[in-house]
């Protein structure tokens, strides 16, 4: 996403003309790049010191005296068994919409580039978008509604099949599908419109010679039109695993974590542990400083990746 | 039969993409008794008492003005410490840019909770719990990374030859910035700044940890699923698309920008 600078322009040729010039540039740069940084550090160190803190601590939002306790909460944890619940919860959360969002995106923005043309294409392309763009909380009770057993438009042709109802909320084997339908609803439905756009920025020849070689079309994306968006498709997953990660506002006006903790994704539990149930504010912070760590190891590993297979 | 079954798909995916939110905004005006039938019901005499109750509940009330005070002083600081570092990062190359630009992005992998839960500790502390003020400073974190990553390349798009030309005319770094580059960048520095509205408008998570009683709307609108025993489904609805509206009254200026963005970036 990060277009590489040329560096040849800037620094060699035209800058030489004056050395005072280079001088106050570098002082402007800094002057315009060094508040936004000071407020980003500012901001994001002491939380990330701060739950370590409390991590080792146990602290609690109801008593006001707290002590060290050392890995007390970790080891806690390690018998846990809902903590181990969210984690798989989670794991499978982020595979599936993960999965599912890249490869609707990729089938839906190969079609509409093959089969639409024109002015179609751009009003459909604005109704893709328009899912991503509603709040969490309203696209989760939009399909609360739809889900209900009774009343849902989702189970109404169940009902006039003359079968009963599917409970797809409180179901624990299939609530946290129902969820991820909703997620790769506004994700995958967006996603398909930066495929298409991709699609339409690649330079037509390559295309014309596999067609002229009388391929058939899934042949011409899938050896060549996909293969060049690997780079861009790659960092498209990417930033996808990374905001799958954020899936508590759509589960939470969704199930809540429920049935029982069949939803119950990790940040959930953090957040019922923290703040709804007990206010163990130090249990929830051990919970976090390992999610932290895993996550942003997992993350700064995948992008040294990503910028690999970019290559 | 090809041109067929094209317009069957394309008819299929318009009506599972919109239908969700279509027949939410129906059902925002249905009484409850035209909501709770086995047979969806398609014709009915409009009302609009489920927003009269919305929007009278003081709750909403106040969630819709604290949303908007702190989703716009935080867009606002993310804007003016965002757009000049983002000028900074797009147009020069010094030894520590990709550094600078993974430690933005790595902000993006703090996971939300982990963030929320020390800044409770901490605002408890200070007696600023449950404050604007605590929120607005809490959401810039997201603001001022978001704006940086989306403003890079909105600047990278200015020609380095005008902004050459111009230092060669006499002009300083600053009245470059002010009058060359940020009016070329305009464009697409809009439609970043809808994106990062966008993201802080939609928050649930860090909002409901550090608020007991000043909620922003998407709280409000959570809770809403809690009140009493029979489900209030026309209300649902109705504040479902009453917190809704603001990010979808921009999304014609977002498809622009997602275009734009990707002519740009087109070889």
């Amino acid at each position: 996403m990060s277009a590489v600078p040329e560096p040849a322009l800037g620094e060699s040729g035209r800058n030489r003309h004056s050395g005072r010039r280079l001088s106050s540039r570098r002082r402007f740069t800094a002057l315009a790049l060094a508040p936004a940084l000071v407020m980003l550090v500012a901001l994001s160190l002491p939380p990330t010191i701060g739950v370590i803190g409390l991590a080792f601590r146990n602290a609690s939002l109801l008593s006001p005296t707290s002590r060290w306790i050392g890995f007390g909460n970790f080891v806690l944890l390690w018998g846990d068994r809902r903590f181990f619940n969210s984690l798989e919860v989670s794991i499978i959360w982020e595979i599936v919409t993960v999965s599912g969002t890249m490869i609707l995106a990729i089938l839906l923005g190969i079609l509409i580039f093959e089969r639409v043309r024109g002015g179609l294409r751009d009003i459909i392309c604005l109704a893709l978008i328009l899912p991503i763009l509603i709040p969490r909380v309203s696209a989760g009770l939009i399909w609360r509604f739809m889900y209900s057993p009774l009343m849902g438009v989702v189970n109404y042709p169940f009902q006039l099949a003359g079968l009963q109802p599917i409970e797809f909320l409180s179901r624990p084997s299939l609530a946290l599908y129902a969820v991820a339908i909703v997620d790769v609803w506004q994700w995958g439905l967006f996603f398909a419109v930066i495929v298409l756009k991709l699609l339409e920025s690649l330079p037509a020849g390559p295309l014309e010679a596999a067609r002229l070689d009388r391929a058939a079309s899934w042949e011409v994306h899938w050896f060549v039109s996909l293969p060049m968006l690997r780079p861009p498709l790659v960092t498209m997953a990417f930033i996808k695993a990374i905001e799958s990660l954020r899936s508590f506002d759509l589960i939470y006006a969704m199930t809540g974590g429920g049935p029982g903790i069949a939803t119950e994704t990790l940040d959930l539990y953090v957040y019922q542990r923290g703040f709804a149930m007990s206010g163990q504010i130090s249990y929830a912070a051990a919970m976090s400083v390992l999610l932290l760590v895993v996550s942003t190891l997992a993350f700064s590993v995948l992008w040294k990746l990503t910028q690999l297979w970019s290559r | 039969m090809r041109r067929l079954s094209t317009s069957l798909t394309i008819t299929l995916l318009l009506f599972v993409t919109l239908f969700p939110v279509l027949w939410t905004f129906l059902g925002s005006f249905k009484t409850l008794k035209d909501i709770v039938t086995p047979v969806p019901v398609l014709f009915f005499t409009p009302t609009l008492a489920n927003y009269a109750v919305v929007l009278s509940t003081p709750a909403v009330q106040l969630g819709l003005m604290n949303s908007v005070i702190v989703v716009g002083c935080s867009v606002g600081i993310g804007m003016l410490f965002g757009i000049p570092a983002a000028h900074a990062l797009a147009r020069d190359v010094f030894r520590l840019r990709d550094k600078v630009m993974f430690y933005v992005l790595s902000l993006r992998f703090l996971p939300p909770v982990a963030i929320a839960i020390p800044f409770v500790a901490l605002y408890l502390d200070l007696g600023i719990h449950d404050t604007r003020g605590s929120l607005i400073l809490t959401y810039c974190l997201t603001t001022i990374s978001t704006m940086i990553w989306l403003g890079v390349p909105a600047f990278e798009q200015v020609p380095r030859d005008i902004e050459e030309a111009a230092s060669l005319e006499g002009c300083s770094e600053f009245q470059i910035f002010c009058k060359i580059s940020l009016p070329i960048a305009l464009p697409s520095l809009i439609g970043a700044v809808l994106f990062t509205f966008v993201i802080v408008w939609n928050e649930l998570l860090i909002a409901l940890s550090l608020t007991s009683q000043n909620f922003t709307l998407p709280v409000v609108a959570a809770t809403f699923t809690t009140m009493g025993m029979e489900v209030p489904w026309g209300i649902i609805n109705a504040s479902s698309i009453v917190l809704a509206i603001p990010p979808l009254l921009f999304i014609g200026l977002i498809m622009q920008f997602v275009n734009r963005f990707f002519r740009i970036h087109t070889p």
